[in-house]
């Protein structure tokens, strides 16, 4: 700034964008920098290694392999791992640090894509040390009396649990980009996937044409070969989980994301 | 340096901003004001993107908010303290905020002092900081790019005597180094000694804006205080001339204006020691200019029209 001749205009031309390694990196930090967050990664993993503890002594001898200890890492992983990612994109809301958000970078979208990133940086971390978790389970099942087999199956490890994690972080993140508030979203998550799949067992239960339709219309239910058996989708299974998905991931998110770039941010 | 043209901003059938247009310049700070709901808050909303017009538009050095790269390196924008997780430390935010921006971590401590937050209520959480405090990490949010423009809203809120003197002078020098400065508050007497331009908005309508002389050159005054030598004479001539005068402390209230005081007392010799207008002040003319959105008992003095000069004429 010079003294008296200080220009109407501002010069940009020496000014790069925010690069969305360094938008995504701090939504990365964000995630964790909060007692909240912090202390809930850490619980989730703690959680993990309590299960890991608890089957061990409780599984069969010759049921406690890595291919057994892996699934059970990845379904607790799953199952809390949506409400990392809601935190982190409400809490914009919710605590109101948006409206600093989206002043350093007013192209709302790109915050949208630095929290994916976020996001899936996070699920990741989490995912390796859920791995980790699970190669100590087999360890201790080892010296539990185990048969400690290392083997795994491919699929078993790519669709249980990589694929079913980051399902897990779009599921959280178009919940919360729909909901937009760190409660409602995290009661939204509980309905979606403790309630609706009983209310969908309930009617499969009491029509057998319900269900044949559930697998197409309820995304939980749809999941379910990449978790069970072969842990491999047949065709009409894969897109039982596509048609299912874009009802229960794809329509949300497109909506949350078209209200976010519109609405006035409080 | 920040154009506003022909801004509105609607609610459904409510206007908040209604046609708004005005303009900062670089190297003075500008004082937005008005009553509480008048369009302040809105206005600065739109101007950095968060709030998006009507009809109109708002323009930073030329560019829409929306189009400036990186902006927190050109605009500082301090909205609402409270506007922050509170469960990060003060520390935290600033941090975010330079890392964000791609700033060095040296840059937070740099901050941090100019605001006079020690170490240890850095590291506080923000739900344990006073309001004061809040406004004090706000603003330091708001500098933390080396912006050559300042968008704050309230930012006085809270702040303790010395924490306002403070903030004055720096504002005060940070307008001198060439900054453009736009602060918006609902207190007079705090823009009156910080702004050198003031923009007076009542119901989502400017309704006068200027300097201060400027303001107040076209009210009229009806009412004068004066203290004369001889107060009982000068009360005597006055009421023969069908004036009203009242005693007042050590002198007198008198219903003209202070010219036709001044004209008696040439007149008869009388010796004034004190003369002044008692009313047609910057708080008079605020009141009747926005007296509408207030309660319908205030019936001071003012003139709108004659009062009213747009920045832009004057400097363009």
């Amino acid at each position: 700034m010079s003294a008296t001749t200080a220009p109407m205009s501002l010069d940009l031309s020496g000014t790069q964008r925010v690069p969305m390694s360094r938008l995504a990196k701090v939504e990365f930090r964000k995630s964790l920098d909060t007692r909240a967050g912090f202390w809930f990664t850490l619980t989730i993993l703690a959680l993990v290694a309590v299960v890991m503890v608890i089957y061990s002594f409780a599984a069969d001898d010759t049921m406690k392999d890595f291919a057994d200890y892996l699934p059970i890492a990845g379904g607790v992983l799953g199952y809390f791992v949506p409400i990392l990612i809601i935190m982190l994109v409400t809490s914009e809301a919710s605590q109101r640090n948006g409206l600093v958000t989206f002043t350093l970078e007013p192209q709302r979208s790109r915050v949208v894509i630095a929290k994916f990133l976020a996001g899936v940086g996070l699920a990741v971390c989490v995912m390796i040390a859920g791995f980790v978790l699970a190669a100590l389970g087999t360890l201790l099942g080892t010296a539990l009396g185990g048969t400690g087999e290392w083997s795994v199956d491919g699929n078993l490890v790519f669709n249980g649990f990589v694929l079913a994690n980051l399902i897990g972080v779009f599921i959280g993140f178009a919940i919360a980009m729909l909901i937009m508030n760190t409660a409602g979203a995290i009661v939204g998550y509980f309905a979606y996937s403790l309630i609706l799949p009983i209310a969908v067992g309930i009617l499969s239960a009491l029509s057998s044409g319900f269900e044949k339709v559930a697998p197409w219309i309820e995304f939980n239910t749809a999941q379910m070969p990449l978790f069970s058996g072969d842990y491999t989708p047949t065709g009409e299974e894969w897109a039982q989980i596509l048609v299912s998905g874009t009802i229960w991931l794809i329509l949300p998110l497109a909506l949350g994301i078209w209200r976010l770039l519109r609405i006035e941010f409080k | 340096m920040i154009k506003v043209e022909g801004l509105t901003r609607k609610y459904g059938a409510f206007t908040a901003v209604d046609d708004v247009s005005f303009v900062c310049q670089p190297g003075r700070v500008t004082g937005f004001l008005g009553p509480n709901g008048a369009g302040k808050t809105t206005t600065m909303r739109v101007m950095v993107g968060l709030t998006p017009a009507t009809s109109g538009r708002v323009t930073i050095g030329g560019h829409l908010y929306h189009d400036i790269p990186n902006p927190g390196l050109h605009v500082g924008v301090l909205l609402d303290a409270s506007a922050q997780h509170a469960g990060r430390t003060g520390r935290e935010i600033l941090t975010l905020g330079a890392k964000t921006m791609g700033l060095p971590e040296s840059r937070v401590d740099e901050m941090l002092a100019l605001v006079s937050l020690d170490k240890t209520e850095s590291n506080r959480r923000l739900r344990n900081y006073s309001l004061g405090m809040k406004q004090r990490l706000g603003i330091a949010h708001a500098l933390l790019g080396d912006p050559s423009v300042l968008i704050l809203d309230e930012p006085a809120n809270g702040l303790d005597p010395a924490g306002i003197r403070w903030m004055r002078g720096l504002l005060k020098s940070y307008a001198d180094r060439g900054g453009t400065v736009l602060l918006s508050s609902h207190l007079l007497h705090e823009v009156e000694q910080i702004a050198d331009e003031m923009i007076l908005i009542g119901r989502g309508k400017i309704v006068a804006s200027g300097t201060k002389d400027e303001l107040l050159a076209g009210a009229e005054h009806k009412t004068s205080l004066v203290t004369a030598l001889d107060n009982e004479l000068l009360a005597k001539t006055l009421r023969d001339r069908g004036v009203t005068v009242t005693p007042a402390g050590s002198g007198l209230r008198v219903d003209t204006a202070p010219v036709e005081v001044g004209r008696v007392s040439v007149e008869h010799g009388i010796v004034l020691t004190d003369l002044r207008s008692a009313d047609g002040g910057l708080e008079d003319l605020f009141l009747s200019l926005t007296e509408d959105t207030q309660r319908d008992n205030l019936s001071a003095a003012g003139a709108p029209a004659a009062a009213t000069t747009t920045t832009e004429g004057a400097k363009a």
